[in-house]
C-alpha cells in the first residue's frame, strides 16, 4: 500500500539478507524523519555548489564568488555535484539558480537530503561485503551495522548536512580491497577518495608506506617493478582525470589556494577535542593563576584579548609560547613516523588498519585548525578493530564515547540536541552489550584493575558532563536573575543585554566539553599507540589471520 | 523484523535492558516524528489541535476553575473532561515556570517558537511515558504471562510502535495515549482480578477523554457478567462495591464543579454541556463510518431531521454492540456454578472460590482469573467499532479506539494466523483512513515512512498479499489483497490527477469508500470471534472432549497453576502453527488458561456438529 515499501518486497534478492533489509529500512526511516531537522550552513554550501557546477562553465568553478560559500573541495567532488545537479534541475530549476541564495523550499530539502541517503548506500554495500568474507561474520555484522547507523553520520550527514557516508564508503571499500589482497584497487580507490575530499590526506602516509612495502616491494625487499609501475600509473591517472582540466586552464594555483586556506587559526571556533584544546585550556588556567597571584610571568597581551573573546577567532596564547603551523606539522609527522616504521616491518592487514587509525589520530590530535567532524577519520577505521581484543575494544569505547560526545555541540537547537543524545545512547548500548561480552578478558594484574576502574569513572563522567551542559544555561539565568544582573527574562522575543562576564560564561559548557573529551581522545591515542607498538600477546585476534 | 530483533537481543544477553532500550528507541522515533509539522501549524487565526491543547494549558494555568469551561468558548473552548483539564493545568504551570511567554493569557495565542514546540512535544512524550508505556508493559506481562519472554517483549515492541497512534499523537498532536493507556490499565487490573482498581482506571480514562465511552458497554457488561458468575451473594457484593467506587471516582473528578466547591448546583452543567455537544451534526469531515459512506448514495441530512438521525444512530450503535454484550452475558450465565452444584468444568472451581475474595483489592494475587476474560478484548473491539461506525459526531481520529483492542489481540498473534492478518489489515487501513488529515497536517512523508517501518516491523508485506491474491484461501486474505490494491492505486492516482471542480472531495470520499468496508468487516469479525471464544470457554462440545483430554493433562495442570505464584491469565491470539496441538488440548480442557486458536475452536466445534455459518472460515 505504500510506494516506499518497494524496498522490502519485490522478488527475493539473494544478496541482501533479511537483517540487512531491517537495518536499511530502519535507518532510512530515521533519516527521512530527520528531513525537517535543523540544517547547518553546509546545506546551503552544497546547494550553492550544485548551482555553480550546473550554471557555470568548468573554467569558473574555482573562481566564482557569488556566494560566500565558494567551492573548496577537490575536483571529483565538483564533478559529483555536477552529476547531482542534473536531476536537481529537472526537479526544481530554482535549486541550481546561482543567485537564488539560501533557497530552502521543500523541493530542495527533500532532494538534497535524499541524495545523502542514496549515496550513503555505497557505505552500506561495502559494509555488507565486509561481513561476507569476515573471519567472524556475526561480530562483523554488529560492527557493520553499527558503522552504518553511526551517530556521527547521523549528526554530521543527516542533520548537519554533509556527504561523509558516501566518502567513508569509498574509504572502507579501499580498506576492504586491502583486506582481500587487491592492493592495486585499494590504492586506486584511495586516490579517488583523495580527489573527493582532501581531508583524507591525514591517512595518506599509512597508505603510502603500506602499499610501498607490501605491494611494490617483495617480502625480501626487492622492488616489484611491475606492481610499482601499475600502482604509480593508476594513481597518476586518477589525479590526471581529476586535475587535468584545471591544469590545462592553468588554474592549479587557484585550486590549491581554495583547498588549503592557511589563514585560519590553530583551533576551530569550537575547539576540537585534541591536544591543542588541552594546551589552550591550560593557558587559560595559567593566565587566571598568574593574574590572581600576581607572579612575574611574561603575559602576551594579545593572548589576554584572545581569551576574552571566548572561543571565536584565532587563538593566541597569553602565557604559553604560541604554536605555529610548523610546530603542529613537526609533531604530527614525528608521531606518524613512529607508527610508520612499525608498519614498514609488519605490513600485515591488521597492522595497516591500526597504523591507518593512528595516522588519522595523530593528525587529529596535533593538526592545525582541526575540525571536530574529522573525528570520524579515527572512529571509522577503529570500529573495524573493535572486536579484536579487549584492549582494542576498550580503546574503541573511550574514543567513540569521547568522539561522539564532542560532536554534540555541532547541533545547538534544542530538539536536535535531545535527539542526538537519545540516539547515541541507544546506539551505544546496542553495540556495547554484545561486543563487551565477546571480547571480555580477565584482568591480568592489579594495575589493569585500577586502570579499568579509572576508565570506567571517566566514562561515567560523561553523564555528569551532559547534565552540566544541560543545566548550566538554566543555572546561569537563575543566578543572574537573583543577582539582578539581568532583569529581563531571556526568551525568543526579548534579547537580554549581555551581563558582564556572561559572554565567557556562555562558552564554558563548550570549553568543558571540549577539554573533557580531549582527555579521552588523548588517552585513547596513547592506549592505541601502546597496543600497536607492544603487540606481544600470543592471541592476536581474528584479523591477524589475514 | 521485530521477531528477528527480539531473538537477536535475547541471544546477545540483552534480556534485561531490552525493555528500556525499546522505550528509548521509541522515544527517539517519537522525537524525530515531532520534528515535523503539527495540526494547524502556521495557519492563523484558528490553527489546530496543537493550539487547542496549548490554549487549554494557558487558560487552566491562569484562570480559576469555574471559568475553565466558560472562558471565550469561540476560541478553542475546553471541551474535554476534567482530567484533561487537570493535566493541562500541570503542563501550564510547568510551562509558566520555564518560560511564561509560552502560556501568557490571550497574548500567547498561536505562539509557534521552536522551544515552545519542543515543550509541547515533550509533554506528550512524558505523559505517554507515564501512562501508556507502563500500561503496555504490564499488559505484556499479565495477559501473556503464560507465554515466553520473547513473545512478551515482542508484544511490547509492537504495541509501542502502533502506527496510527504514533502519527496522531506525535505528529498531528494529541494526548490519546493517555486515555488509551488508562483503558489498558483497566484491562490489566481485570486480568489480575483487581476489579475495583480497574473501574477506577476506566473512570479516569473516561475523565480524560469522553471518547472512552466507546468501551463502556464492553467494560460494563464484563463487570456485570462477572457479578453474575459469582452468584447472588458474592456477585451482589462486588456489584455494590463497583458501583460505589465508580460513582466516588466520578465525584472526585468533578469535585470543583459540585456545590460545596462551586457556587451554584448548575455549575456542573458547564463541563457536561461542553463534553457532549449534541448540537453538532451527524458527522463533520469525511470519516470512514457508516453514515458518511452511505451518504454518498443517500443524503441523510436532506432526508431526515437532526433529532431522527440522532435516534437512528443511537439505535444502530446499540444494535451494533449488543451481540458482544449478549454473548458475554450468556457465557457468564452458562458458566455460573452457584445455581447447579456440578459446574461444567472442574477447573471452574478455582476461579469461583477465589474470585469471591479476589474482588478485594488487597488480596494477594494468587488466583483471580475469570473465565470470561478472553472475551473482553473482542467485546471491546465490537463495542468501540460499533460506536465508530454508527454513532454521532465521529472523527477520523476516533479509529484509534477500536484499533487499541485490535492491536492488543494482534500483538500476541503468530504471523499467518487470522488474528494477525486482521490486525495488520486493521492498522494499515486505519492509518490510510487518516490520510486526508495527515496530508493536511503536512506529514505525508512521515505517513509513508511510519507505515513502511510498521509493516517491516511486523513482517507483513502488503505487496505479497496482493501478489498472492489468486491463491488466497481465506476471506481476510482476499479482502486484504483487494483493499491494499485499492489503497496503492489511490496513492498512485492522487498525485497524477487533480479532482474535477465538481467533486473537490473526490479522494477523501474514495478513501472513505475503501476504508469503511474494512471497518464493517472488522466489526462483523469481532462479533464472530466473540461467539467463537464464548464457545471455546463455555465449551458446548468441551465436555466430551474434555473427558478424553483432561485425563492426560489433569495431572500436570494443577501443578503448574500452583507453581506459578502469579495470576494465571489468558493469552491473546494464541494460535495455530506449531503449537496448534497444544492449544487444541488447552481449549478442549475447557476454560483452563489459554485462549484457544481459531483452528482448534473449529475443530472442536465440528467434532460436535456445531458449524459456524455466520461468516467465511478464517
Amino acid at each position: 500500500m505504500q510506494p516506499e515499501a518497494d524496498a522490502s518486497s519485490g522478488p527475493r534478492i539473494s544478496w541482501l539478507d533479511p537483517s540487512a533489509w531491517d537495518i536499511l529500512v530502519l535507518s532510512t526511516v530515521i533519516k527521512v524523519l530527520l528531513f525537517p531537522a535543523y540544517r547547518s550552513t553546509d546545506f546551503e554550501v552544497h546547494r550553492n555548489w550544485l548551482a555553480i557546477t550546473h550554471s557555470l562553465p568548468i573554467s569558473q568553478w574555482y573562481y566564482d564568488t557569488t556566494s560566500e560559500w565558494t567551492l573548496d573541495y577537490p575536483p571529483f567532488f565538483a564533478y559529483f555535484e555536477k552529476i547531482l545537479s542534473i536531476p536537481a534541475s529537472l526537479i526544481d530549476p530554482r535549486i541550481v539558480d546561482l543567485n537564488n541564495l539560501n533557497y530552502d523550499s521543500w523541493s530542495v530539502i527533500i532532494f538534497q537530503r535524499s541524495t545523502v541517503i542514496v549515496t550513503e548506500l555505497v557505505l552500506g554495500a561495502v559494509l555488507l561485503k565486509f561481513i561476507r568474507s569476515a573471519v567472524d561474520p556475526s561480530t562483523q555484522r554488529i560492527i557493520s551495522a553499527s558503522l552504518f547507523l553511526h551517530p556521527g553520520f547521523l549528526i554530521i550527514d543527516h542533520i548537519h548536512f554533509q556527504y561523509n557516508g558516501f566518502m567513508f564508503g569509498i574509504l572502507l571499500w579501499s580498506i576492504l580491497m586491502a583486506r582481500n589482497g587487491n592492493k592495486l584497487a585499494s590504492g586506486i580507490l584511495f586516490a579517488v577518495l583523495l580527489n573527493f575530499k582532501h581531508i583524507y590526506m591525514y591517512l595518506a602516509p599509512a597508505y603510502f608506506i603500506y602499499l610501498l612495502r607490501s605491494f611494490c616491494l617483495s617480502p625480501s625487499g626487492q622492488l616489484e617493478i611491475k606492481n610499482f609501475l601499475a600502482l604509480a600509473n593508476a594513481v597518476i591517472a586518477v589525479f590526471v582525470a581529476s586535475l587535468a582540466p584545471f591544469a590545462l586552464m592553468g588554474q592549479i594555483q587557484q585550486l590549491l589556494s581554495r583547498l588549503f586556506p592557511f589563514t585560519r587559526g590553530l583551533n576551530h571556533a569550537y575547539w576540537a577535542p585534541n591536544a591543542w584544546a588541552l594546551v589552550t585550556a591550560a593557558d587559560r588556567v595559567l593566565l587566571r593563576y598568574a593574574k590572581n597571584t600576581g607572579s612575574e610571568v611574561p603575559i602576551n597581551l594579545a593572548g589576554v584579548a584572545s581569551t576574552s573573546r571566548g572561543l571565536v577567532g584565532d587563538t593566541v596564547f597569553a602565557v604559553l609560547p604560541n604554536i605555529m603551523p610548523l610546530h603542529t606539522f613537526t609533531i604530527t609527522i614525528a608521531l606518524q613516523s613512529i607508527v610508520l616504521i612499525k608498519l614498514w616491518f609488519h605490513p600485515s592487514y591488521k597492522s595497516f588498519l591500526t597504523a591507518l587509525t593512528l595516522c588519522g589520530y595523530s593528525s587529529y590530535l596535533f593538526g592545525w585548525h582541526v575540525h571536530e567532524k574529522a573525528v570520524l577519520l579515527i572512529l571509522v577505521p577503529l570500529s573495524l578493530l573493535a572486536a579484536e581484543r579487549h584492549a582494542y575494544f576498550r580503546t574503541f569505547v573511550i574514543a567513540t564515547v569521547a568522539g561522539v560526545f564532542s560532536l554534540f555541540p555541532l547541533l545547538f537547537t534544542p530538539t536536535e540536541s535531545v535527539i542526538e543524545v537519545v540516539y547515541s545512547i541507544v546506539w551505544f548500548a546496542l553495540l556495547y552489550i554484545p561486543l563487551s561480552k565477546r571480547v571480555y578478558e580477565f584482568p591480568k594484574s592489579l594495575s589493569y584493575v585500577i586502570l579499568d576502574v579509572l576508565e570506567k569513572i571517566y566514562l561515567g563522567g560523561f553523564v555528569l558532563l551532559q547534565l552540566f551542559v544541560v543545566s548550566f544555561p538554566i543555572l546561569i539565568s537563575w543566578y543572574s536573575k537573583r543577582k539582578g544582573i539581568a532583569d529581563c527574562i531571556p526568551s525568543e522575543e526579548v534579547v537580554c543585554p549581555d551581563s558582564p562576564g556572561g559572554q565567557t560564561m556562555e562558552f564554558l559548557p563548550l570549553m568543558v566539553t571540549s577539554v573533557y573529551c580531549a582527555i579521552g581522545m588523548v588517552w585513547g591515542f596513547m592506549r592505541l599507540m601502546y597496543i600497536y607498538l607492544n603487540e606481544d600477546t600470543t592471541y592476536q585476534g581474528q584479523l591477524s589471520t589475514i | 523484523m521485530g521477531r528477528r530483533w527480539i531473538r537477536w537481543s535475547h541471544k546477545r544477553g540483552m534480556r534485561t535492558s531490552l525493555i528500556g532500550l525499546t522505550f528509548l528507541a521509541c522515544a527517539f522515533l517519537k522525537l524525530c516524528l515531532g520534528l515535523g509539522s503539527y495540526s494547524g501549524e502556521n495557519i492563523p487565526p484558528v490553527y489546530g489541535d496543537y493550539e487547542a491543547q496549548r490554549h487549554w494549558m494557558e487558560i487552566t494555568a491562569h484562570l480559576p476553575i469555574n471559568q475553565w469551561y466558560t472562558y471565550d468558548l469561540q476560541y478553542w473552548g475546553l471541551d474535554y473532561p476534567p482530567l484533561t483539564a487537570y493535566v493541562s493545568w500541570i503542563c501550564g504551570i510547568a510551562a509558566y515556570f520555564i518560560n511564561p511567554t509560552w502560556v501568557a493569557l490571550d497574548s500567547s495565542r498561536g505562539i509557534e517558537t521552536t522551544t515552545s514546540k519542543l515543550f509541547m512535544r515533550t509533554t506528550v512524550i512524558v505523559f505517554d511515558a507515564v501512562t501508556y508505556v507502563p500500561a503496555l508493559f504490564l499488559f505484556s506481562r499479565t495477559w501473556f504471562s503464560t507465554r515466553s519472554k520473547r513473545t512478551q517483549d515482542l508484544a511490547f515492541l509492537l504495541l509501542m510502535l502502533q502506527p496510527a497512534l504514533f502519527l496522531v499523537d506525535f505528529g498531528h498532536f494529541q494526548y490519546n495515549s493517555v486515555m488509551l493507556g488508562l483503558a489498558i490499565m483497566t484491562l490489566n487490573c481485570f486480568a489480575t482480578g483487581h476489579d475495583l482498581l480497574g473501574a477506577v482506571f476506566f473512570v479516569l480514562s473516561l475523565g480524560f477523554k469522553q471518547m472512552a465511552l466507546y468501551y463502556a458497554p464492553a467494560i460494563g457488561s464484563y463487570l456485570v457478567a462477572k457479578c453474575v458468575l459469582l452468584g447472588p451473594k458474592d456477585g451482589g457484593k462486588l456489584f455494590i462495591r463497583l458501583g460505589l467506587t465508580t460513582v466516588a471516582t466520578f465525584i472526585l473528578l468533578f469535585l470543583p464543579w459540585i456545590p460545596p466547591f462551586a457556587s451554584s448546583p448548575s455549575a456542573i452543567l458547564d463541563p457536561v454541556s461542553r463534553i457532549f455537544p449534541f448540537a453538532r451534526g451527524l458527522f463533520e469531515d469525511k470519516v470512514a463510518n457508516f453514515w458518511c459512506a452511505s451518504n454518498v448514495v443517500i443524503k441523510w441530512r436532506k432526508w431526515a431531521t437532526q433529532a431522527l438521525l440522532l435516534k437512528a444512530s443511537a439505535t444502530l450503535t446499540l444494535l451494533g454492540f449488543l451481540p458482544s454484550v449478549a454473548v458475554m452475558g450468556k457465557a457468564a450465565w452458562d458458566m455460573k456454578t452457584w445455581g447447579s452444584p456440578a459446574g461444567p468444568g472442574t477447573t471452574m472451581k478455582a476461579p469461583e472460590t477465589k474470585d469471591s475474595s479476589g474482588s478485594d483489592d488487597k488480596q494477594s494475587p494468587t488466583s483471580s482469573h475469570t473465565p470470561i476474560l478472553p472475551l473482553l478484548p473482542y467485546a471491546l473491539l465490537n463495542s468501540s467499532m460499533s460506536f465508530f461506525l454508527f454513532s454521532f459526531q465521529v472523527h477520523e481520529k476516533t479509529i484509534l479506539l477500536p484499533l487499541m483492542p485490535l492491536t492488543l489481540l494482534f500483538s500476541g498473534a503468530t504471523p499467518d494466523s487470522a488474528v494477525f492478518l486482521w490486525g495488520a489489515l486493521g492498522c494499515n487501513v486505519a492509518v490510510f483512513s487518516m490520510w486526508p488529515l495527515i496530508q493536511k497536517d503536512g506529514l505525508s512523508l512521515q505517513y509513508f515512512v511510519v507505515i513502511l517501518l510498521w509493516n517491516r516491523l511486523i513482517g507483513h508485506n502488503p505487496f505479497k498479499i496482493i501478489y498472492t491474491i489468486f491463491s488466497a484461501k481465506t476471506f481476510v486474505h482476499l479482502l486484504s489483497a483487494g483493499v491494499y490494491a485499492a489503497i496503492l492505486f489511490l496513492h498512485l492516482l492522487e498525485p497524477m490527477i487533480t479532482p474535477p471542480a465538481r467533486y473537490p472531495d473526490l479522494f477523501p470520499v474514495l478513501n472513505v469508500l475503501v476504508s469503511t468496508p474494512v471497518f464493517v468487516s472488522l466489526w462483523l469479525w469481532s462479533i464472530k470471534s466473540c461467539v467463537q471464544v464464548s464457545w471455546a470457554i463455555t465449551g458446548p462440545s468441551g465436555l466430551s472432549v474434555e473427558s478424553n483430554e483432561h485425563k492426560k493433562y489433569s495431572s500436570e495442570r494443577p501443578r503448574t497453576i500452583s507453581k506459578s505464584d502469579r495470576t494465571r491469565t489468558v493469552s491473546l491470539g494464541y494460535t495455530q502453527g506449531k503449537r496448534a496441538k497444544r492449544s487444541s488440548t488447552l481449549s478442549a480442557a475447557g476454560s483452563s488458561s489459554a485462549l484457544p486458536s481459531f483452528a482448534s475452536v473449529f475443530r472442536d466445534n465440528s467434532n460436535s456438529g456445531v458449524v459456524d455459518e455466520r461468516g467465511p472460515r478464517l
